[in-house]
């Protein structure tokens, strides 16, 4: 199959030719249509489960790494508490890396009614 | 739960390691083979206008190759595009097969999914070196940090870097797991309020329609984890390809 990053090879006076034209300009909304669709789910309990399962991830990680340090330097128990430390903050960078990348390709609709302020009330 | 239960179909074992042919590596078989059965009969007309068949394996063709274009760059698209694509069209099969009563959903086993995210992890790492050598591990030391903490956010880094396999393993395991269970937990309702007399049948419709929703829902729940496996494949594959560019 023939790789579609490359442009058709333009035959002399293809240029001129409004119907490739109109062809290539429909090819290429069609693409950006297709690039600007939203890349992940908004779905509430997908993305949940998605920064559960970062700082989770990271956490017992963090803390098998310090309990597999304290089995080779026999430094028991220091190495699981600085681990499960280190986890703890290593979830909380992923889950920021992860709704970071999430909030730059959702962005907050700029016409979205405001909260109301419920310091007020 | 009976849906979840291994059954070895043929015991076989090596060296103390089970490596029987269970219900399990059926289904990943009728995954592989539905999955290639499908491509090569959509494709193989290769008509220039084409027929129904012919446009969904194009769509997923060309849907996934734009996502790792887009992902990884033109570099990456000529290397990775295989492997993305088969990852995706087996999770994709593997999950939809799993719809049908009485199959076997293998992604349901986190076994299954760990496999699947310890080879993107393992192509991460062996590519990364093979490709940038021990720039590779630039990965791990963000730049712009003053020394004085450079060693500490490394080591929180590294532990990221780590989590990766897990989060992406658990991720896909857990979406398929859950939506299971909330189905048969939904459609195990219906029975026992039917039994309870005439209210209860007449108060079993309930749960039943929502078994019939969430059923509609496990299907949209299908594509998306396969399409958020094969994603996230990709931008693990962009790291060892152009580590620092966070």
């Amino acid at each position: 199959m023939a790789d579609p990053d490359t442009p058709p090879p333009s035959a002399p006076g293809s240029g001129s030719d409004p119907s490739a034209l109109r062809r290539r300009v429909a090819q290429a909304q069609a693409e950006k249509a297709r690039r600007d669709a939203p890349p992940e789910p908004t779905n509430a309990g997908t993305l949940a489960l998605r920064m559960g399962g970062e700082f989770g991830a990271a956490v017992l990680v963090g803390a098998g790494l310090g309990y597999g340090a304290d089995y080779w330097l026999q430094t028991s128990p220091f190495g699981l508490i600085i681990g499960l430390g280190l986890g703890f903050i290593a979830g909380v960078v992923n889950v920021v890396r992860a709704s970071s990348a999430y909030a730059k390709d959702h962005p907050v609709d700029p016409n979205a009614p405001s909260i109301p302020d419920d310091a007020r009330d | 739960m009976h849906q979840f239960q291994i059954e070895r179909f043929a015991p076989f074992d090596i060296n103390g390691i089970d490596a029987s042919f269970s219900n399990a590596s059926l289904f990943m078989v009728a995954g592989v083979a539905a999955a290639t059965l499908f491509m090569t009969q959509a494709m193989s007309k290769k008509a220039l206008v084409p027929d129904r068949a012919q446009a969904v394996a194009e769509g997923a063709y060309t849907f996934i190759h734009s996502m790792v274009r887009d992902a990884t760059g033109a570099e990456g698209v000529k290397k990775f595009f295989p492997f993305v694509f088969s990852l995706f069209i087996f999770i994709f099969m593997a999950n939809m097969l799993g719809m049908f009563p009485i199959f076997f959903t293998t992604t349901s086993q986190i076994v299954v999914t760990a496999t699947l995210a310890l080879m993107v992890f393992a192509t991460v790492i062996i590519v990364g070196f093979a490709k940038n050598g021990l720039k590779f591990l630039k990965l791990f030391v963000p730049s712009g940090v003053p020394i004085a903490i450079l060693p500490f956010v490394t080591l929180i880094e590294i532990i990221s870097f780590f989590s990766r396999p897990l989060s992406h393993a658990v991720r896909l395991w857990a979406n398929i797991f859950a939506g299971h269970v909330l189905l048969k937990v939904f459609a195990s309702f219906v029975p026992m309020m039917a039994a309870a007399g005439f209210v209860g049948v007449l108060g079993s419709i309930l749960p039943l329609g929502m078994t019939v929703a969430l059923y509609a829902l496990e299907f949209l729940v299908a594509f998306l984890q396969a399409y958020v496996f094969a994603l996230l494949t990709c931008i693990y594959l962009n790291d060892a390809l152009h580590p620092g560019h966070h």
